[in-house]
């Protein structure tokens, strides 16, 4: 069941295709060269590629705080948007900076900040929640972020290497927790990352990105049962892109 | 009984002094070094040099000059201290309107802040008589008082609204906030320790704002009163006033950095109070 003050839909496709991206004028450069993908409705999506590739800047296409020049998107509804980093608001509580995602969404104040207390405690910050973000630690920030995004989620949720800044053990903690999260609402999501390990754990099929300008190049389903088998595919296939010698 | 509480007292007496108070206390004394350090110097070279009272008085002259005038001075300080803070009233919001104008809008930037920084430029002293002559006296002291005051503060919320954290805005962003949602709930938020920053700026430069204005125009403030009393002679009043005007501009400062603690919690504490 969603927690109290959730509002998310997982009946919807992200379907991207052909979109193209060109960044600056003087010269343009060519960020998105024609990209096609389908993330099916309920499964965790993972783009996998090279940094700087044009990952990040496909999420903000999809997202909509980017026109494409070409192509089409369709998020199946509004797309909530996490960032690499935390980017909690610290003149916000922990509270307020959860609630900001519920608000976002035409929740009332009141009613917003029940909601994000419920979500506090799905994530494990009982206790927390009048701190301000700079007393917190790295995962625990990390954690409210995704909560922020639980309740802002009305279409998809579209991760940017949420987890890229954290320590390994921490990662790991923070895997489960986006488990549990997904479990029962189970929404729409594409996880952008460059830790095969991690898209391996998380996804239920792994595109793999090409260098800049980018586009999909394979699409890989993860064998549950064969975690090593589907790594090594992936790898393989990042080989055949030109990204690893 | 008695054994019990005589330890009782004992080991409050014995209770160490908490380190807060002893921060405290460092603080001061660090402080007062310096102006310590001066008066020290100040009274060698009246004992060396011997000058004549109207020339350099001694600080206890100056002291018993002040103590003798002091309905006088309180007079003349009330004066600076309305213009000074009306003045910083007007500078921080004109200042906060126009730096919000030119960091939203391209057009505000190109026309308003080029003349802002040349504004700059313009030595006050020279431009005080036609203020004068165009507007009431009390009217121009303010207005010399705002100019003085609100370059820093325009700077300050410019610099401050322009850099915001990218990620900030495009976690907002991502959450479906609008263009004018982003503004005032991460931009404007996010720019208010910078914006701070220039108003306590500003609290110095209002103080030598009203003092101009009040050399020129006026026969009432501190300024109209060190001007009279150095044409008099009344050198001791003069370092009072002046003394004075340094106790307004750092109370002023002082007074800037209390509303921002109030203002900005997050910058100090963890959790917000009785949470």
């Amino acid at each position: 069941m969603p927690a109290k003050g959730v509002n998310v839909s997982h009946g919807h496709d992200i379907r991207v295709s052909g979109v193209r991206l060109a960044l600056g004028d003087d010269p343009p450069l060519d960020v998105l060269g024609g990209v096609d993908l389908v993330a099916r409705a309920g499964e965790v999506t993972a783009i996998i590629g090279p940094s700087g590739c044009g990952k990040s800047t496909l999420l903000d296409v999809i997202a909509g705080l980017v026109e494409p020049d070409e192509g089409e998107v369709d998020a199946g509804g509004e797309a909530a948007l996490m960032p690499q980093r935390d980017a909690l608001m610290p003149w916000l509580t922990l509270q307020d900076n959860i609630a900001m995602g519920a608000r976002l969404g035409g929740m009332p104040q009141d009613e917003a900040r029940g909601a994000a207390d419920a979500a506090i405690a799905r994530v494990g910050l009982e206790g927390f929640g009048a701190h301000y973000p700079h007393a917190l630690s790295g995962g625990m920030r990390q954690r409210a972020a995704l909560a922020r995004t639980l309740l802002g989620a009305r279409g998809a949720w579209l991760l940017d290497e949420p987890f890229g800044a954290l320590d390994a053990l921490t990662r790991a903690g923070m895997h489960d927790v986006l488990r549990d999260l997904r479990a029962g609402t189970r929404p729409t999501t594409l996880l952008v990352t460059h830790d095969i390990t991690e898209a391996v754990a998380l996804a239920d099929r792994i595109l793999v990105a090409s260098p800049r300008p980018m586009c999909i190049t394979d699409d890989i389903r993860v064998d549950p049962s064969d975690h090593h088998g589907t790594a090594h595919h992936v790898l393989q296939s990042l080989r055949m892109t030109g990204v690893m010698a | 009984m008695t054994t019990l509480g005589t330890r009782a007292t004992t080991s409050a007496t014995r209770r160490p002094v908490p380190r807060a108070r002893l921060r405290g206390a460092r603080r001061v004394v660090l402080a007062l070094i310096l102006p310590l350090a001066a008066i020290v110097a100040w009274q060698a070279t009246i004992w060396i040099a011997a000058p004549r009272e109207w020339m350099l008085p001694s600080p206890a002259g100056v002291a018993g000059a002040a103590w003798d005038a002091r309905d006088r001075l309180w007079f003349h300080a009330q004066w600076t201290i309305v213009i000074a803070c009306i003045g910083l009233v007007l500078a921080t919001v004109l200042g906060g309107v126009l730096a919000y104008a030119i960091a939203r809008s391209r057009t505000a930037r190109l026309a308003v802040y080029p003349w802002v920084i040349v504004s700059q430029v313009i030595p006050l002293v020279a431009l005080a008589p036609l203020l004068i002559l165009w507007l009431p006296p009390f009217a121009a002291i303010v207005m010399l008082a705002v100019l003085m005051s609100i370059f820093p503060v325009v700077v300050a919320g410019v610099d401050g609204l322009g850099g915001t954290d990218p990620e900030l805005v495009r976690a907002a962003r991502g959450l479906g906030a609008s263009e004018v949602w982003t503004w005032r709930h991460v931009r404007v938020p996010a720019a208010l320790p910078r914006l701070f920053t220039g108003i306590r700026m500003a609290a110095v430069f209002v103080v030598s704002g009203a003092v101009v204005g009040e050399l020129v125009a006026s026969d009432r403030g501190l300024g109209a009163l060190t001007r009279l009393s150095a044409g008099q002679f009344e050198t001791p009043v003069t370092f009072a006033g002046v003394a004075l005007l340094a106790l307004i501009g750092i109370a002023l400062f002082g007074a800037v950095a209390l509303a921002e603690r109030i203002a900005l919690p997050w910058m100090r504490r963890t959790t917000r109070r009785g949470s």
